[in-house]
C-alpha cells in the first residue's frame, strides 16, 4: 500500500515536471518565472506571456487529457482481454475513429467539428468491437500474436478505405490533414471542455468497475462465485474504452503505444491491483505525451514533428523489448 | 510425385502442384496479354504484342504500350512474384501463415532506407535508392534478430519484434519526411503509398536482376526449407545444413521484399496471401516456393488491372486493392485461430 502511494505520488510529480516542460520548451524557451506570470497574472503586451497562455496552454491540456484517456484505455483493455499488447492504436480503434470522420466529412453529414466528435465515438466503438471479437480468447496459446497481427491488418484495410476517400475526394483531404497527424497544436481553437468531461467521467467509470474487472481476469467461475455480472461488466468496459479512445483521437489525433506502455510500466511498480494501476497510468500517460511533445518540438528545429511520430519511435523499442522479455509459453 | 530436372537442379513436385503450376502460368499470361492491349488507346493485340518486345507497329502504339503499359505491367509481374517468393519463404522459416515482411517491420525499415537515401543523396538514381532500400531492411532485419535473439530464435518473438521495429521504422520515415525540403517530400511521399503507375524500363531492370539473382538461390534451399519445416532434428538427421540454410534464405527473403520496395514503394498483403492461396490450390503440406511467385505475380497484375479500371477520377494506387482483398483475409485467419483452428 506504502509503495503504491508514493509511486502514484511519483506520478504525480512526474506529470507536474512534463507540464512545466512542456510550457516553457518550445521553438521560442521561456523561462518559468515567465510562464508563472502569464498563468497567474497575464500582461497582455507580454509576447512570451501571450504564447504561453494563447498556444502552450490548451496544447498542454490536450496533451493531458489524450494521455490519461489512451493509458487508462489500454490498461483496461488489457484487463479485458487479458492480453499485455492490447493497446487502442495498435489495435485500430484510432483507426476507425478517423475513418467514420472522413466517411462523415466527404458525405458532408458533419462539417463542424461538434458533428465530428460523436461520429469519431462511433467509429472507435465498432473498431473496439471488431478487435475485441478476435482479442476476446485471450487465453488461447499465440493469442498476444494474433491480436497484434489482427491489429496491424485491421488498421491497414481501414487506413486503405480512409486514404482511397481522401484521394478521390480533395476538399475532404485539406479538412482531415489538419485532423489526423497526431500532432497537439493548431486546436486552440476547438472546445476541449466536452471531451475533459468525458475524459474524466470515463476514468471515475473505469476506476468503480475495476474491481469487478479485475475479480473476471482471475477466471470466469471465481468471478461469478464473487457475485460479478460477467457480460455487463465486460460490456461497460467496452463502452468506458470506446470513450476514452474516441475523445483521445479527437483531441489529438492518432497515437499509437501509449496504452501499452504506460500500463506495463506501472504494472512493473505497483503490481497487479487493477484501481492502482488505472491511477499510476492516467498520470503517467499524461506525463509521457507531454514529454514526447516537447521531444517533438526540439528534435526538428526550425520545424516540429507531431506527437504521434515520437511516442510510435519510442514505443515500438519498447514493444519489442516487451516481446524479447516474454517467455515462450505467454506468447 | 515426379522430378522436373534443369541442368543440376531437381526439384521434386507432386501432379497437382506441377498441373497447378502450368495454370497459373498460363492465366498470368492471359492476364499480361490483356495489360499490354487494354487501354484508352485503342490498339490491337497482335500490336501491342509486337510493341511490347520493341518490333515498331507505328506512332501511339510504339509509346504506350512499348514505353508505358508494357513496363508497368512487367513491374507489377516481377515485384509480385518477388513479394510471392519472400512471403512463402518467411512464412516457412517461422512456420506461422501470418508473418510476412510487409508486418515484421523488414517493408517499413526498407522504405526508410529508402527515404534517408533520397533526402541525403536526392532522387539521382533508382539504383542508389535501391541501395538504400536494401540496407535499410538488412539493418531493420538485424535488429529484429538482435531483439528477438534470446539463446535461439523463437518465430513468434522474431514476429512480435519485427511489429515493434515496424513502428519504429515508420516513425524514423515521418521524421525524415518532416526534415525534407518540401518539393523532396512531396516526391517521396508519392513513392511510400505502394504503385506500380509510371515505372520504366529501368525498374523493370532493376527488379528483374534481383529476382533473377535471388531465385535460383532460394530454389537451391527448396529442399532444405521444406525438410526444416518437419523440425530442425529432422532436417539435420536428413543430411541438412539448417543454421546455414535459414541463413540464407532469410536474407534472400530480407533482399526480395527491399528490392521489391524500392522499385514500387511498400505494397502490402501480397507476400502474406500468395502464399496462402498457393498452398490452397496446390493442397501442398509445406511451402511451395514457384506456385507462391507465380499467384504473387498474377494477383499484384489482377489488382492494377482492377485500379486502372476502376471509374474513380483519379486512378487509385495498387495497395488499396491488394489491401482490400488481403486484410479481411488476415483477420479471417485470425479470427478461426482464436476459435482454435490452426495457426
Amino acid at each position: 500500500m506504502r509503495t503504491r502511494a508514493l509511486v502514484a505520488i511519483g506520478a504525480v510529480a512526474a506529470l507536474l515536471v512534463a507540464v512545466a516542460l512542456s510550457l516553457a520548451i518550445g521553438s521560442r524557451a521561456i523561462d518559468l518565472g515567465t510562464v508563472w506570470q502569464a498563468l497567474t497574472d497575464l500582461d497582455p503586451t507580454d509576447p512570451e506571456q501571450l504564447i504561453v497562455s494563447d498556444l502552450r496552454v490548451s496544447r498542454t491540456v490536450i496533451g493531458i487529457l489524450a494521455g490519461a484517456a489512451l493509458a487508462v484505455a489500454g490498461a483496461l483493455m488489457q484487463a479485458l482481454t487479458r492480453n499485455p499488447f492490447a493497446d487502442p492504436g495498435l489495435l485500430g480503434i484510432n483507426a476507425g475513429a478517423s475513418l467514420a470522420v472522413v466517411i462523415a466529412l466527404s458525405t458532408g453529414v458533419a462539417t463542424g467539428y461538434a458533428a465530428q466528435v460523436p461520429l469519431a465515438f462511433v467509429g472507435a466503438g465498432v473498431a473496439a468491437l471488431i478487435v475485441y471479437a478476435i482479442g476476446a480468447r485471450g487465453a488461447a496459446a499465440g493469442a498476444p500474436v494474433r491480436l497484434a497481427l489482427a491489429g496491424v491488418a485491421f488498421t491497414a484495410l481501414v487506413s486503405s478505405i480512409t486514404y482511397a476517400i481522401l484521394l478521390l475526394n480533395n476538399e475532404t483531404m485539406e479538412q482531415y490533414r489538419l485532423w489526423v497527424t497526431g500532432s497537439l497544436t493548431g486546436r486552440q481553437n476547438y472546445d476541449v471542455t466536452a471531451l475533459a468531461w468525458i475524459v474524466l467521467i470515463a476514468i471515475a467509470a473505469g476506476l468503480l468497475a475495476s474491481r469487478q474487472l479485475q475479480a473476471i481476469a482471475l477466471g470466469e467461475d471465481a468471478a461469478r462465485a464473487l457475485g460479478v455480472r460477467i457480460g455487463a461488466v465486460r460490456t461497460v468496459i467496452i463502452v468506458i474504452v470506446t470513450l476514452l479512445a474516441g475523445a483521445a483521437t479527437a483531441a489529438a489525433g492518432p497515437i499509437v503505444f501509449v496504452g501499452l506502455a504506460v500500463p506495463h510500466l506501472a504494472r512493473a511498480l505497483v503490481g497487479a491491483s487493477l484501481p492502482w494501476l488505472l491511477v499510476v497510468s492516467a498520470f503517467g500517460g499524461a506525463a509521457l505525451v507531454l514529454v514526447c511533445d516537447v521531444i517533438g518540438r526540439v528534435v526538428a528545429p526550425p520545424g516540429e514533428i507531431g506527437v504521434g511520430i515520437t511516442t510510435a519511435f519510442i514505443g515500438g523499442l519498447i514493444f519489442a523489448l516487451m516481446a524479447r522479455r516474454m517467455k515462450v509459453v505467454e506468447l | 510425385m515426379r522430378i522436373l530436372r534443369i541442368g543440376p537442379l531437381g526439384i521434386t513436385t507432386h501432379r497437382r502442384t506441377f498441373a497447378v503450376g502450368l495454370a497459373m502460368a498460363a492465366a498470368l499470361a492471359a492476364l499480361l496479354v490483356f495489360a499490354l492491349a487494354q487501354g484508352q488507346a485503342n490498339i490491337t493485340v497482335l500490336d501491342s504484342l509486337k510493341a511490347a518486345v520493341g518490333i515498331p507497329v507505328g506512332a501511339p502504339a510504339d509509346f504506350i504500350v512499348g514505353q508505358v503499359r508494357a513496363p508497368r505491367a512487367l513491374t507489377a509481374v516481377v515485384i509480385g512474384a518477388m513479394l510471392g517468393l519472400s512471403g512463402a519463404i518467411l512464412q516457412s522459416l517461422t512456420r506461422n501463415p501470418l508473418a510476412s515482411p510487409d508486418f515484421i517491420g523488414i517493408s517499413a525499415g526498407a522504405g526508410t532506407g529508402a527515404v534517408l537515401t533520397l533526402w541525403l543523396v536526392g532522387a539521382s538514381s533508382l539504383w542508389v535508392t535501391a541501395a538504400g532500400a536494401v540496407v535499410g531492411a538488412l539493418v531493420t532485419a538485424g535488429l529484429i534478430l538482435a531483439l528477438s535473439w534470446r539463446r535461439g530464435i523463437v518465430p513468434l518473438r522474431l514476429i512480435l519484434a519485427g511489429i515493434g521495429m515496424g513502428f519504429v521504422a515508420q516513425a524514423a520515415t515521418q521524421y525524415v519526411l518532416t526534415r525534407m525540403e518540401m518539393h523532396e517530400a512531396g516526391n517521396a511521399l508519392g513513392w511510400l503509398v505502394g504503385s506500380v503507375t509510371g515505372r520504366t524500363w529501368t525498374h523493370v531492370t532493376v527488379a528483374a536482376l534481383a529476382l533473377g539473382v535471388l531465385a535460383p538461390v532460394v530454389l537451391w534451399h527448396a529442399r532444405a526449407l521444406r525438410t526444416m519445416e518437419m523440425g530442425d532434428d529432422a532436417a539435420r538427421a536428413l543430411g541438412i545444413h539448417v543454421g546455414r540454410s535459414r541463413t540464407v534464405l532469410a536474407l534472400c527473403s530480407v533482399l526480395l521484399a527491399a528490392a521489391a520496395v524500392a522499385v514500387t514503394g511498400p505494397i502490402g498483403f501480397i507476400a502474406l496471401v500468395a502464399p496462402a492461396i498457393a498452398l490452397r490450390l496446390t493442397r501442398n503440406a509445406g511451402v511451395t516456393l514457384i506456385p507462391s511467385a507465380l499467384m504473387g505475380a498474377l494477383l499484384l497484375l489482377a489488382a492494377d488491372q482492377v485500379a486502372q479500371l476502376m471509374p474513380t477520377t483519379v486512378q487509385l494506387p495498387v495497395g488499396i486493392f491488394t489491401a482490400a482483398v488481403g486484410a479481411p483475409y488476415l483477420l479471417w485467419l485470425v479470427w478461426r485461430a482464436s476459435r482454435g483452428g490452426p495457426a
